[in-house]
């Protein structure tokens, strides 16, 4: 063997990106979802700050202005004016906190529920996931529509009976999505040697494979945020929501239908802020579903 | 006139603003008739430069400069509606894995009767559908499947994967192309099948009349199937010359390495490892798995995974255990571990009867495994300290404990301290699998089972972790169950070595012995159909006859 040695010229090493980089590279290179982004935050914002955005923070409450009764969009009422008089603007703005509170409200319950007992049956497999996964098929064929009805007529139609009527249900859909992403978590590699190493079956459910769901699960959230105000505002809109005068999307649609279609502003504005609100979770949603690289 | 020509290419991948050099000046030349080989470890762009060629590259790919000619008329200046129209006509190509290259639900015949008439349609040929199926047949007598009629009423799934191997060949060659890109064509069989291939493709080159380019990481596939070699590395061609030159005499550094990390099958350079003498660590007894499928209707099904199998494991040794994919050796190793009972027999690890144990399950001081595949092995959202910790956390070490023993750990596989805060995705393949070594190492064990640990990995690659391993087994007294197809390899690291063939034990002793004289045909013919990289060499392996070959061949459909 001759030793001419020939030299190499040696190529720069591969940038290597952190995964936090990376995903945030993705989500900022998709226009969608950073106006996505935007809608939620202005949405988080008004419901925030709605005392001092809202040009008439009283009218959220218990005010009667007979002068301007039905009153049409002016420099003065944006959005117009309700059947007593209230700026209507100003009671969407109120309206985002009940939304969001709903979505606060439901999605805390029903996503640790659904998740944990995904996790379980993805994991544990055998008995434990035949029950669970029934359990689950069960849930899923009562419609959430009537089993609100049903929740509302027989305790009273308030917004924490709303809540608790939708989250016994909501949760099935997060159990299905994490099932399926354990069950394939779990038989790999690493969970086997985990056990071989001696882990806990905690510690495998919460520190191997939850992680690996994690992203699923907040695409999945976020997503599901869009259909609780959907659905909180179909709930409000048949009178099983909120009590008046606490300004709400769905009830505002429903009291502005009776004067169509001449005082349209009454359900415009708050139909926009239903539309707004949906709207912005879903693009953030599919923003963040491109940037995990997920599928829901 | 070259048939192609490849002149200063230069191929960049961007993402996210990000813009990586892939190809750097790549040039390259086919003449009619030639045999041409691309060798490279991973990420060597080779599979980069069979795209560019056949117009395949990702959308984020970008060809910066370069021409790629096609009997002198350049490729890149050709719309992809022209370059569309050579495929399959004057150039085809076959690729790594046969099953995803076929759709699960149309017949075999489906698909190359598919091709057949699209092709005709692009040519502008009419053709009869009888006239068709004649031709597919007459292709398919070509590659060597015998009963064309029953292989195109096929479905991909019923065929082995040889045989699915074999259609993708006739596919390629369905339209008489005039060159072949190969991409690594043998590398997911198993290594009889491979050689049966290789043979295949090189009876075709000469009888056809095919140009052939050959993409492979395998010396030893390159010697068999190639005249001349270009080398690249990085994206860059670092070497080229007709074969003998490249391996007698190669005038790179990097080229000399990737020669000498080839572990020999026979002559001076083999290694030959200490055997031990000590006492049975782990003894199987006429062990036998039968797994049951149970239907809801009729009689169950059984397969016979293992049958009647007995070793003796001495402490110290590398016992290995060789055979192709569904000899049952994986089975006897997830027994081995307690992850899986034996059907029959006894299976004693250090003195304790692993039946009778609660569970079946191994103390974990007592064997642990290393996986095949890296990337699958570690889990992506946990740093290397995080997956160190979690076997010493259960064995009960405290914070400051725990954190020392990972430090002395990633020593003992020779890999830097601050890459403890590292995840997996930021270490290349040979570090992931460092770290696997370092987390079976973590919980002390006496024996550990090594399944496949090297076959994910390039040769250079493997050499390094062998030598790793060979280090560790003196330095603490460790026992390897070592599980591989890749005789070459178990021929240089095994102290003992013993060969499955569908669920039974065909053949043991010292690695010395089986090589120098191999008894059952089997064996034979597994050795004989390994590529290697020397004439002496492959004049040392055993002499097969082709009828001997065919009988270990699966061959046959359902």
């Amino acid at each position: 063997m001759s030793a001419t040695s020939v030299s190499i010229p040696e190529p720069d090493a591969p940038v290597i990106l952190s995964a936090r980089r990376m995903a945030w590279l993705r989500f900022r290179a998709n226009p969608v979802a950073l106006i996505g982004a935007f809608m939620v935050i202005t949405v988080l914002l008004c419901a925030a700050f709605a005392p001092w955005i809202a040009p008439y923070p009283d009218h959220a409450g218990n005010v009667i202005d007979f002068a301007n009764r039905h009153a049409a969009p002016s420099s003065e009422h944006w959005a117009g004016a309700d059947k007593v008089g209230r700026d209507i603007l100003s009671r969407v703005i109120f309206g985002f906190r009940v939304s969001l509170l709903l979505v606060v409200g439901v999605l805390g319950v029903a996503v640790p529920v659904g998740a944990a007992l995904g996790l379980c049956a993805g994991y544990f497999g055998g008995r434990t996931e035949f029950l669970i996964t029934g359990f689950t098929n069960v849930m899923l064929a009562i419609p959430p529509l009537i089993m609100a009805l049903a929740v509302g007529s027989v305790l009273s139609p308030t917004l924490i009976n709303a809540m608790i009527a939708i989250a016994m249900l909501w949760w099935t859909w997060h159990a299905r999505l994490v099932y399926r992403v354990a069950k394939s978590v779990a038989a790999e590699d690493f969970v086997e040697a985990a056990r071989l190493a001696g882990a806990t079956h905690w510690h495998i459910l919460t520190k191997e494979i939850l992680p690996n769901c994690i992203a699923v699960i907040s695409v999945k959230t976020t997503l599901d945020a869009a259909f609780v105000i959907l659905f909180g505002a179909t709930l409000s809109f048949l009178g099983l929501g909120v009590r008046p005068p606490t300004p709400d999307l769905g009830s505002m649609v429903a009291d502005g239908r009776q004067f169509l279609p001449e005082m349209w502003w009454g359900v415009l504005t708050p139909a926009l802020g239903i539309f707004y609100a949906t709207l912005g979770f879903n693009l953030l949603g599919d923003g963040l579903r491109d940037m995990f690289d997920v599928e829901v | 006139m070259a048939l192609l020509e490849i002149n200063d290419l230069n191929v960049s991948f961007s993402s996210y603003s990000q813009r990586t050099q892939v190809l750097r000046d790549v040039s390259l030349k086919i003449e009619q008739g030639q045999r041409v080989a691309l060798i490279g470890e991973t990420g060597s762009g080779k599979s980069v430069t069979s795209k560019t060629i056949l117009n395949t590259l990702p959308g984020n790919a970008n060809v910066e400069s370069g021409q790629v000619s096609w009997r002198g008329e350049d490729l890149l200046s050709k719309s992809d509606g022209e370059r569309e129209r050579l495929k399959g006509i004057e150039m085809s190509v076959v690729m790594q894995d046969p099953l995803s290259s076929f759709n699960p639900v149309f017949t075999i015949g489906r698909h190359l009767e598919d091709v057949l008439y699209w092709a005709d349609r692009r040519a502008g040929k009419r053709r009869s559908r009888a006239d068709r199926v004649t031709h597919i047949h007459d292709v398919l007598r070509k590659v060597q499947l015998g009963d064309p009629e029953r292989v195109m009423a096929s479905y991909p799934a019923q065929l082995s994967g040889g045989m699915r191997q074999r259609v993708l060949i006739a596919l390629a060659l369905m339209n008489r192309p005039a060159m072949l890109i190969a991409d690594e064509p043998g590398t997911a069989l198993d290594v009889t099948t491979q050689d049966e291939i290789l043979r295949l493709i090189n009876d075709l080159v000469t009888e056809v009349g095919l140009s052939l380019l050959m993409i492979t990481h395998n010396l030893g596939v390159v010697r068999m199937t190639a005249d001349y070699v270009y080398v690249m590395r990085k994206g860059v061609i670092v070497e080229h010359g007709p074969l003998e030159q490249i391996f007698d005499n190669p005038r790179t550094d990097y080229t000399r390495e990737l020669i000498n990390a080839i572990p020999p099958l026979y002559g001076a350079s083999v290694k030959d490892q200490p055997v031990s003498s000590e006492a049975p660590l782990v003894k199987l007894e006429g062990v036998s798995k039968t797994f049951t499928r149970r239907h809801l209707l009729g009689a169950s099904d059984h397969t016979h995974a293992v049958r009647d199998v007995s070793i003796d494991i001495p402490r110290g040794e590398i016992f290995g255990l060789a055979g192709e994919s569904g000899s049952g050796k994986t089975t006897v190793a997830r027994m081995v571990m307690g992850m899986m009972g034996a059907t029959s027999g006894k299976i004693t690890v250090d003195g304790m009867d692993l039946s009778a144990q609660k569970d079946g399950r191994i103390d974990r001081k007592l064997a642990q495994i290393v996986y095949q595949n890296p990337g699958t092995s570690l889990n992506p959202k946990r740093t290397v300290a995080q997956t160190l910790d979690v076997p010493l956390r259960f064995a009960g070490l405290d914070a400051t404990d725990r954190a020392k023993r990972t430090d002395e750990l990633l020593e003992l596989v020779n890999m830097p301290r601050h890459f403890a805060a590292r995840y997996p995705h930021e270490l290349s393949g040979g570090q992931k699998q460092r770290i696997a070594i370092a987390r079976a190492l973590a919980a002390d064990p006496k024996l550990i089972v090594l399944d496949e640990p090297t076959s994910a990995l390039d040769v250079s690659v493997q050499k390094r972790v062998i030598a790793l391993l060979e280090e560790l087994r003196s330095d603490l007294g460790l026992t390897f169950l070592f599980i591989s197809h890749d005789l070459s390899l178990m021929r240089n690291f095994c102290s003992h070595i013993a060969i499955m063939l569908r669920g039974e034990l065909v053949e043991q002793g010292t690695p010395a012995q089986v090589f120098a004289d191999p008894k059952h045909p089997y064996t034979r013919a597994l050795i004989a159909a390994v590529p290697v990289i020397s004439t002496e060499e492959e004049a040392a392996k055993p002499i097969v006859t082709q009828a001997e070959k065919q009988k270990f061949l699966v061959s046959s459909a359902a």
